[in-house]
């Protein structure tokens, strides 16, 4: 009897119990993949928490011996001052790569210009050129007009981001309809009024993840200040980073603890507006 | 006044609004990349009499490139670099991760993607921290080796800052994966389930095929990325040891800055802003004959 039930639902039952296990066979995999993967990806930046709060911080993965030292020491004054000086060439880059890729956005977006397509492509292009050929050129010139100093450095950084910023209000300030600036032509609003009325504050989400890239490029540039800023005391927080790091008795414990200050600003800039950012990257055409 | 309104008319405003973004640019970047081709032909030094009487030295340099072993060295390990890292390494951990991310629990999917994605937030100076205190002697990877002496960012450093390039790029990777596997048809994979398909061959004749467009994409991307990564090697290695990372924007820094070749290293710039536009050329023809 018990052969025949057996064999009575054994056909037609073996799809449904075939099915359901290989689902969960992909899902025991998928997990698996996952879990390995996010120990991947956080174990060296686990690694790098645990050692800022261990007052016997060594590179190897230990249980802390809690203490809040390597902060104390992370923050004194020159370390303090260097990323003071980070503040001022990412503000500096920021503000000077986002008004006037905004200006140009414009421009390039709605308005009628000659050789617009040519102009595009030279910008989508310098937007994928490594920076680092800048430098001797860049010295050369800075080192002429005697601008070997942090402002300066700021403007370049700015500029280095311009032409991804670029491409990424356009493609914003693209998707705001054209029936908005008719209506404001038709009562006679002049191209700064547009510009100043209405795409401004339609366009304040794409402005926010342009000036969060513009931001973020020139906080975590090394190689420009390194190379054009003369005085020491200028020098910003990637440079005495590395400073720490070549030093002959690495005190990991500091190091670790000034790495994430000096990295929180530009976590909390990505985390706090990802939906923005995601919308102006998504948007960015190099991306699609 | 009578305006022809059939012809798209040239407003002179645009011009102003285009000028800041037109100087900064000219001044700061086409510039000095044009003013780079021709110090790259002469004999310009960082520091001695030539840093101020330099002059115009013809092929010297070009001769001086084609018989210099440490370029073709460099360029052979820019290639590995950019397609070993860029377009394999980062490409497929982000393909991956973003496939697993698929099928897991809710749990595991937050803290996988948000480890990748923290990773790629990171600025360069940490990673290279990070990484180098991971991989030299007694770090985590020697300890899960099992050998606390085990250095294997002095034994196999092109593997280290290849895998930590691959590690911070992932997250970019793998939102732009997650992107496109949500815009496949979900009867379709229903349709494929019904027919008795199995994962294997789902994931083989159906996702991955309708993913190759951003595969493609997304391995160029992460080439023209890799390629930009100057920080992450000259901070971990220097370009060491032995020029085992040496790739070309580290040899242009170093020439430049550390041998006081500023001419010489002008030319190596010129050759790397040659192989960007390959690079780019190549981006926007695939992007553009897409649409």
């Amino acid at each position: 009897m018990q052969t025949s039930t057996e064999l009575s639902y054994n056909l037609p039952m073996d799809l449904k119990i075939n099915e359901p296990r290989t689902l969960t066979g992909g899902r025991v995999i998928s997990n698996l993949t996952a879990a390995l993967l996010a120990i991947f990806f956080a174990l060296p930046m686990v690694w790098m928490v645990l050692a800022s709060v261990d007052s016997e911080a060594t590179n190897q993965l230990n249980l802390p011996h809690l203490t809040a030292a390597h902060y104390w020491v992370a923050v004194q004054s020159e370390n303090l001052s260097a990323l003071g000086n980070s503040l001022i060439i990412s503000t500096v880059a920021t503000v000077v790569g986002t008004m006037a890729a905004f200006l140009a956005a414009y421009v390039l977006s709605k308005q009628h210009i000659p050789f617009k397509n040519p102009l595009l492509l030279t910008v989508l292009f310098l937007s994928g050129v490594p920076i680092s050929i800048l430098i001797v050129p860049i010295y050369k010139m800075f080192a002429a007009l005697g601008w070997l100093s942090i402002i300066p450095t700021g403007i370049l950084l700015g500029v280095t981001a311009l032409p991804f910023q670029i491409y990424q209000l356009k493609n914003f300030i693209d998707a705001i309809p054209v029936e908005l600036e008719e209506a404001a032509v038709l009562e006679q609003a002049s191209s700064f009024q547009i510009l100043w009325k209405v795409i401004f504050p339609l366009a304040k989400p794409g402005l926010a993840s342009a000036a969060i890239f513009g931001f973020v490029n020139a906080w975590g540039n090394f190689l420009m200040p390194v190379v054009l800023i003369n005085r020491l005391a200028d020098q910003p927080a990637p440079v005495r980073l590395f400073g720490f790091m070549g030093s002959n008795s690495i005190n990991y414990g500091v190091i670790a603890a000034y790495s994430i200050i000096y990295s929180l600003p530009v976590i909390v800039l990505f985390f706090g507006m990802s939906r923005q950012f995601k919308a102006g990257f998504s948007l960015g055409g190099a991306v699609k | 006044m009578s305006v022809r309104l059939d012809i798209p008319r040239v407003d002179p405003v645009s011009f102003v609004f285009l000028a800041p973004a037109a100087l900064l640019l000219c001044a700061l970047f086409m510039g000095p990349v044009i003013y780079a081709i021709y110090l790259g032909f002469t004999n310009l030094q960082l520091i001695g009499i030539h840093a101020i009487n330099y002059r115009f030295t013809g092929m010297s340099n070009v001769v001086f490139l084609l018989h210099d072993e440490i370029f073709y060295q460099s360029l052979w390990l820019t290639i590995v670099f950019v397609i070993g890292s860029g377009a394999i390494g980062a490409t497929m951990l982000g393909l991956v991760l973003a496939l697993a991310l698929q099928g897991c629990m809710p749990f595991v999917r937050w803290i996988s993607s948000a480890a990748a994605i923290l990773a790629w937030t990171l600025p360069p100076t940490t990673i290279a921290f990070v990484w180098m205190a991971t991989s030299t002697q007694s770090g985590l990877i020697s300890l899960l080796a099992g050998n606390r002496q085990f250095d294997l960012l002095y034994s196999h450093a092109m593997l280290v800052v290849s895998l930590a390039n691959a590690w911070s790029l992932a997250g970019i990777a793998m939102t732009m994966f997650s992107a496109a596997l949500r815009n496949i048809p979900g009867d379709l994979i229903e349709a494929a389930k019904l027919e008795g398909a199995s994962l294997r061959q789902i994931l083989t004749s159906i996702t991955l095929p309708l993913l190759k467009s951003t595969i493609v994409t997304c391995a160029l991307l992460m080439m023209l990325m890799t390629f930009g990564n100057f920080t992450l090697i000259y901070l971990m290695t220097g370009g060491g040891p032995a020029n085992d990372t040496n790739i070309l924007p580290v040899y242009t820094y170093l020439q430049g800055f550390k041998f006081h070749n500023l001419g010489y290293a002008a030319l190596l710039g010129n050759v790397v802003v040659i192989l960007s536009a390959v690079l780019g050329g190549l981006f926007v023809s695939v992007t553009k004959s897409r649409r």
